[in-house]
Formats: C-alpha cells, structure tokens, sequence
C-alpha cells in the first residue's frame, strides 16, 4: 500500500490505521474468534523428557491436542470409532461422532491459523478463506458421494442460518446485556459487504426453485434447472473469488477488526506453537479423522433420525451445523461480550457468507464432476427461511449500532425456524422437490 | 456556426435532470458538411442534419434503419429484419433524449422536466404499444420487465463496477437520498405486481372469475401508480427538486444555448418518433421468426436482448459518468429510468389496453416476479449507506449474468450443457472488456 498521506480515507479518528499484527498473519476475525478458547498450556510437564524428538512430540501433542478447552471430548474420536467397530448401536455412532467432531473443528481452525504464520498474509487469507469451514464441506462430500444430496443441502443451509441467526443472535443478546449503557458500534460496511453476497446467495437459490414452480410440469424443468444450478454455482465462485480479492487486497481496511488493548497478551501469542511441517502433518491427520466422523455421520443419520423419532432435516438442519460451529460461536460470544462487535460479525456473516458462496457452490461443481444430480433447488420452506433469514440479518445490521433487543429478535427467529423443522415430520424422498407442485400445497393449507 | 461539443451542455440543462444528462455523453462533433452550402434554407437544412444524426458515436449504427426497411421491403430472412431493426434503433433512442433535451430549452425547466419524465423512455414505450396493438401482451410485459431489470442491475452493476475499478483509491460518495426516494417508488411497484400474482395463486379454484377480479385489480392498481408516478414528478420537480440536481460544478459555462431550434427539433423529434414505431412494428412483428431461427426463447429475447438495446445509450453515459466518480448523475439516470418504466410505462400500458378492449393484467409470472422482487430489494441494499466500491457493482451485474441465464434455460433445453462454457466466456469477456475500457481511459 502507499504511503498514508495520500490516502485520507485510510485515516480513522485521525490516526492512521497500519496494518495491524493480525493482518501481518492473515488472521481475520474469523481465525481469531476461536483463539479465544484456548488456554495457556505449561510446558513443565514436557520439560521433563529426556529425548528430543519425543520430547518436541509430546510438547506438539500437548499444544495440539490439549490446547482447546473443548479437548475434554476428545475421546468422543475414539468412542466413535470403537463404537463403530463393535458395532454398537448406530443412534450412539452418530451421537460420539457429533461429540469427536466440535473439537477437531476448532482444532482445524487453529492449525491453519498456525501454518499461515509460515506463509505470510496472502497465502494465509486465502487459506482461511478456503478451509475455514473444512467440517462442513468435508461433510458435504461425504454425503454426496453415498447420493444423499437433501443432507447435503439441509447441512449446508442449516449452517447458514446457524451463523445468522443463532451466532449472531446469541452474540448481539449477550453483548448487548453485558455491555449496558456502553456505546455499541461496529463498521457497518464490512456487513453490508457480506449482506450484499448473501443477496446474491438467495437469488441463485431461489430462481431454480421459482423455475420449477413456474412451469406446467415439474419433469419438463428438471434438466435446464440443473443448467442453471451450474451456472449459477460457476458466477457464485467468481463472485467468491472477487470478494477474496476484494477482502485481502483491495478493500483490506473494511476486514480488519482492530484491537488495540490486548497489546499485553499478545506478545505471548506472537509466535507459532507449533513447526510449519508438523503443522501441515496435524491438518492432514485431523482431516483424515474429520472424514472418518463425517462419513459416520453421514451413514447413521437416517437410523439415528429413526431411533429418535426426529426427521432428518431437523438433524441434519438444525444440529449438525450446531456442533460444526460450536468452537466459532463461542469465541463470537466471548468478543462480543467484550463489546469488539467487529469480530463478530467477522465471524458470523463471514462464516456465512463463506457456506452460501463457496461450499454450496463448489459442492454442486464436485457433484458435477462426480455424476451426481444436485442443483440448487432448495425447497420452498428453507428457501423462504433463508429469504427471511438473511433480509432479517441484513435489515438489522443497517446501522451500525446495535442493542441487545436486536439480538434477542433473531434468536427468536432461529428458534420458529427450529420449531418448523422439529414438527416437520416428512420423509426424506418426499422432500425431494419434483413431484411436488404449488397448487396442492395452497389447496392444503386452505384447506386446513 | 459555433461548434459545441455536447459535454459542454452539461450544466446548461434548465431542467437539471440526471437522464438528458448522459446521453449528451455520446454526442460528438462531425467536422465536415457545413459551411457551403449556397441557400440558407439548404445549409440550415445541413446544419441541422448534422447537429441531429452525425451527433453522436452512435451514429455508425444508423446505415442499419435504412437497411432494416429495405430487407423488409424485399422480405429478406425476418431474423435479418429483426437483427437490423435491433441496431437501427440504437441510435435511434439516443437521438430521441438530445431532442427532448433540446426542446426543453425553449419550454422552461418544468416542462423541460415533464417532457422528459414522460419522453425518456420513448423507446420502450413505443414498442410497447405497438406490441399491444398487435394482442402481444407477453412481449410488453417481457421487455418493460426487461427494461426495468436492465437498469438496476445492469446499467447500474456495470457503472458502480468501473466506477469502483477506475477510482480505486478514492471516496466514492452519493446522495442516498434520491436512491432512497426511487427505491421505495419501485417497491410500490412491486407491491402491484405482486398482489395479482398471489391473488391468483391464494383463489385459486375458488372463484370461476378469477381473471376478472385480477384484471379489475390490475386497472386499479395501474391508476394509483399512474397518481404516484403524478406525485413522484411532482416532488422531483417543483417541492423538492435539491435532492435531484446532479451537482458539477466544474464544468465550464459555454454551451450555454440550444444548438437546434424549436421548430426544427419538433419536426425531427416527430420525424424520429415515425421512424421508431417503423422500426418497432417490424421488431414485434418479427420477433417470434426470429426466437425459432435462432433457438432463443422470446423471454430471453424480450427481457435481455431488447432492453439492452433500448438502454445502450444511457448505459454508456452512466458508465462515463461513474468513471468521473459522478455517482449521482448514474444513479439518476439508472434508477429514474427503472423508476419511469416501472410507474409510468407500465400502468399506462395497461391503460392503454384497457382503452384498446384488451385484457392486460400485472400479472408478471411468478419467476419474472421474484426476479424483479430479488433486484429490487438487493439494489436498494446496496444503495443503503450512501457509498460504493467495486463489488456492489460486481454483485449487481453477476445477479444479472444468472437472471439473464435462468431466462435463457427456459425454454431451450438443446443447448443445455454448454451454458455454462458461454456464460463464463461471457462473464470473463465482460470483465475484460471493462479493465480494457479501465486502462484505455486511463490512459486518455
């Protein structure tokens, strides 16, 4: 970037805003946003070991492994997969893999953020950008390689809505009680950047669908809305692809959530824990670990969906996406009762817009090459909840203040949604959109 | 004769309206053909010829009318009339607005402003009726529905893009508050279009009058944008007309004069207005010849291809204009053109036909509608907070790349696979194009 005298609109309050030590290490909010539940692990406990080699293991292991306070289920990996083995029932598999899966989630999100040390901002921007949501995409490939195309779409909306509604609700709920009487302000640009490519998002959901209604017979429409699910996937990754650019180059200012006061701790954290090699090893072995839970997951859903007498879209929406987000939602809470709302919204709308613009995308490309039939013909009840959800968001973050009744207002509209899904007791295959016309659905309701 | 070129008529603009502003962008100056002439009558005659079809770039395009009305007459392939009826009105459509413009500096700035609000769109309205006249109700609906998607997302997408590209580093500032005003006017409209539609859907079966009570619904409605649209030139022109001048200061003061007279601008402005609904009969008359021999489906013809002839002189403007980081003059332009066709072609449109016995309802079909409902609602987000940068304009014309290739799926399944290679080769053309145009402007 140039020199700053002639660049006024970088100024903020007079000052001008240089690059912060996050930026340096291509930490956006959203990576930072989980450091939060990391805990100082003391290192006498390693010191002790006689051999190197064992000893920078053991200490890599501790880092890794026991860095998180999420690490107590840990042994819900192993559970599973013994469970798995002895062929236990299939409502606990898919119960212990849910549990493995939060922390290896956070995990991930840490090794990337310890390997873009290595790689400096740009490398580790778009490394973020693009394994920021690992679990969910990793889940999303396993479902459509065994053709369960309504888990992969339910998961992925349901992500969706989870980062919108529910992070961001619980964030601006409790923000707004724990910071009373306090000025609560965030760049509302950064916002209406993300609201901007969530509009975008829906449009593409939603013309497949309004294609399908519009025509006299739903078979007719199949074939050309598969067309324009991949050609609506293709602009939504160039528009990803633009928004990266727009995010890391560009428009840097608008991403960069500023904390001055924590100057104290985070000398301590300025160094990467862990080497890029063993780093890099780490993300590889988690992945692998994330794709045998996820395909646990993936293959038990129905049994557990059965056994418990939930639909699947109620898992699949609603739960799924909770356990996958569970370590980002408590580090947006945690800033957000710091009053640093700019973090926050990082994390929340750019999880979001990060689910909406690239995993559904890139799944229904993946699909694609694989054979499989996905489009992006959600059905009409989640495409209205994501229409709502995402005009909700954006309506509320218009301002740039907010207050905790905003917050309590989109919780709210998370939890009718849940309650949709819950009392939706349909059958997976009657949920698949084809046979399913407007008419009949109208007549039902008057009818009801 | 003075030469004047036509920017310099910016600021002279006694009704200081955004639209009239931009087409005078593309008006240029043709050096030859004046000064000999030996009759006075003659050499005015020339003049005017000049100043009136050699005045502007899009002047190549004109060999196209005379072209369109000879392979009608030999009764060539329809597609070719179709093709060469499309380009002849190009310019066509620019020439109408500098007429406007220049009439309106003889009548006044509220007349000025009145012949504009209703000319600026003459184009469309022209093809409209016409197309009415011929029972093709689907065709009006198609390329208003068009025009107004066009404007928004196209016109607008592409000058916020460039505007964002060329000034990368600096403020780009607005006035919210006339996005403001034509974002809530559209959204009336949207409201009118939506309500036939879902009383439609939510009777359905109930009543045998369905489309009697739609078509009553329609008229009804038709009347009370047609009194918003009356409020809307109201408040633009005489209560609250600050919000409305595009402000350049910097412009210089010559220029100051009309470079026609009124007469002759009257005549020419009839004159052209023949040649249009020549051009526009021929186009709706040939328009279904040309979707079969091309594998085009009307809708795609009517909603994509058709606007963007209609609008391809103030596109341009608006794009000039946002390159200067003159915002409100593009805004203007786009949003007030989307704003005309939506409460004022529209309904009267619909009035028309109601006056001609035919059933013309505001039914738009329920893709077209979300469409429009979708571009209404993503352009005033992002109109929200008074400034830009490119990726509003990025986002903009992508949501127009999907709506023009979800109409262009409809109803042509041949094609099918390849969409998806011509709709990145067009994304990627687009883009080249415009960082091309970006480094060439740059350039000088």
């Amino acid at each position: 970037m140039g020199s700053h005298e002639t660049e006024p609109w970088l100024l903020e309050n007079g000052n001008p805003k240089v690059l912060t030590r996050e930026m340096r290490h291509g930490r956006t909010a959203h990576s930072r946003s989980s450091m939060s539940l990391r805990k100082k692990s003391d290192r006498t406990l390693v010191q002790k070991i006689r051999c190197a080699l064992l000893r920078d293991l053991l200490s890599n292991v501790q880092e890794v492994i026991l860095g998180t306070k999420l690490s107590i289920l840990i042994p819900a990996v192993p559970l599973a997969i013994a469970a798995e083995i002895y062929g236990l029932a299939r409502p606990w598999v898919f119960i212990l893999s849910l549990l493995g899966l939060t922390p290896l989630a956070e995990r991930v999100s840490f090794i990337t953020e310890q390997v873009a040390f290595y790689t400096g901002p740009t490398v580790g921007g778009l490394l973020n950008a693009t394994c920021g949501n690992v679990t969910e995409l990793i889940i999303a490939i396993f479902a459509l390689s065994s053709n369960k195309i309504a888990v992969v779409k339910y998961s992925l909306l349901g992500s969706i809505l989870s980062n919108l509604l529910l992070v961001l609700g619980t964030s601006l709920l409790c923000g707004g009680i724990a910071n009373r009487g306090v000025e609560k302000k965030y760049d509302r640009r950064q916002a209406d950047v993300n609201s901007l490519m969530l509009l975008l998002g829906l449009l593409c959901y939603l013309l497949p669908m309004l294609f399908n209604y519009s025509a006299a017979s739903p078979a007719l429409t199949a074939d050309p809305s598969l067309y324009l699910s991949r050609a609506s996937s293709i602009v939504m990754l160039i528009a990803y692809f633009a928004y990266i650019v727009f995010q890391l180059w560009t428009h840097r200012e608008l991403f960069e959530a500023e904390d001055e006061d924590e100057d104290g701790n985070k000398d301590s954290e300025e160094q990467a824990v862990i080497g890029l090699w063993s780093g890099i090893a780490w993300l590889v072995g988690m992945t692998v670990f994330i794709a045998l839970l996820s395909e646990y997951v993936v293959d038990t859903i129905e049994d557990a969906s059965d056994s418990w007498g939930l639909s699947v879209s109620f898992l699949s929406i609603i739960l799924l996406p909770i356990v996958g987000n569970a370590a980002e939602h408590a580090g947006a809470i945690i800033f957000a009762f710091k009053n640093k709302l700019d973090i926050t919204l990082g994390v929340a709308l750019g999880s979001a817009t990060q689910i909406a613009m690239f995993v559904v995308p890139l799944c229904v490309t993946v699909a694609w090459i694989m054979g499989v039939k996905m489009d992006l013909n959600f059905n009409l009840l989640e495409t209205g909840s994501v229409a709502l959800a995402i005009i909700v968001t954006g309506f509320t973050l218009q301002d740039g203040t907010y207050h905790y009744m905003k917050g309590l207002v989109l919780l709210l509209c998370y939890v009718v949604i849940g309650a949709c899904f819950f009392v939706q007791r349909t059958p997976l295959n009657q949920a698949d959109v084809t046979n399913f016309t407007l008419k009949p659905a109208t007549n039902a309701v008057l009818g009801a | 004769m003075a030469h004047h070129t036509m920017e310099e008529d910016l600021n002279i603009a006694p009704p200081p309206q955004a639209q009239n502003l931009t087409s005078s962008m593309v008006t240029k100056k043709w050096p030859f053909l004046v000064t000999k002439g030996r009759f006075q009558l003659l050499r005015n005659f020339r003049a005017n010829l000049q100043k009136v079809i050699f005045g502007t770039k899009l002047a190549v395009l004109f060999p196209a009318v005379p072209l369109a009305v000879v392979a009608d007459f030999y009764s060539l392939g329809r597609p070719w009339i179709f093709a060469l009826s499309l380009l002849g009105l190009t310019p066509l459509a620019e020439r109408v607005s500098f007429l406007t413009e220049q009439i309106a500096y003889y009548t006044g700035p509220t007349v000025g402003g009145l012949l504009n609000a209703t000319c600026g769109n003459a184009t469309e309205m022209i093809i409209s009726l016409l197309a009415l006249y011929q029972n093709k109700v689907n065709v009006v609906k198609f390329s208003l529905l068009g025009s107004i998607l066009s404007n928004l997302l196209l016109v607008l997408g592409s000058s916020l893009l460039c505007g964002g590209l060329a000034n990368l580093r600096k403020e780009q500032l607005y006035d919210r508050k006339q996005a403001d005003v034509n974002s809530l006017l559209l959204l009336l409209g949207l409201l009118c279009h939506l309500l036939p539609l879902m009383f439609r859907y939510a009777l359905a079966g109930e009543y045998a009058s369905i489309a009697t009570s739609t078509l009553q619904l329609s008229r009804a409605s038709s009347i009370v944008m047609l009194i918003a649209y009356a409020a809307y030139i109201f408040f633009q022109l005489k209560t609250h007309r600050q919000i409305f001048d595009a402000q350049e200061e910097d412009e210089s003061e010559d220029g100051e004069k009309a470079v026609i007279g009124f007469w002759s601008a009257f005549t020419w402005l009839v004159g052209m207005t023949l040649i249009i609904s020549l051009l526009s009969e021929y186009i709706v008359a040939t328009i279904e010849a040309a979707s079969d021999s091309w594998g085009i489906s009307i809708s795609f013809i009517s909603i994509i291809l058709l606007p963007i002839v209609g609008n391809a002189a103030e596109h341009a403007g608006s794009i000039i204009f946002a390159f200067k980081n003159k915002l409100d003059i593009s805004l203007g332009v786009a949003m007030g053109s989307a704003t005309q066709i939506s409460m004022f072609v529209v309904p009267l449109s619909v009035v028309v036909a109601w006056t001609m016995g035919i059933e013309m309802d505001l039914d738009f079909k329920l893709l077209e509608t979300g469409c429009l409902a979708l571009t209404i609602i993503v352009t005033a987000f992002t109109l929200q907070d008074g400034t830009s940068h490119y990726m509003k304009g990025l986002v903009l014309f992508l949501c127009y790349i999907i709506i023009s290739a979800c109409f262009f799926v409809q109803k042509t399944p041949l094609i099918g696979e390849y969409i998806c290679i011509y709709l990145i080769i067009s994304v990627s053309s687009g883009i080249f194009c415009e960082t091309f145009i970006i480094f060439h402007y740059k350039n000088g």
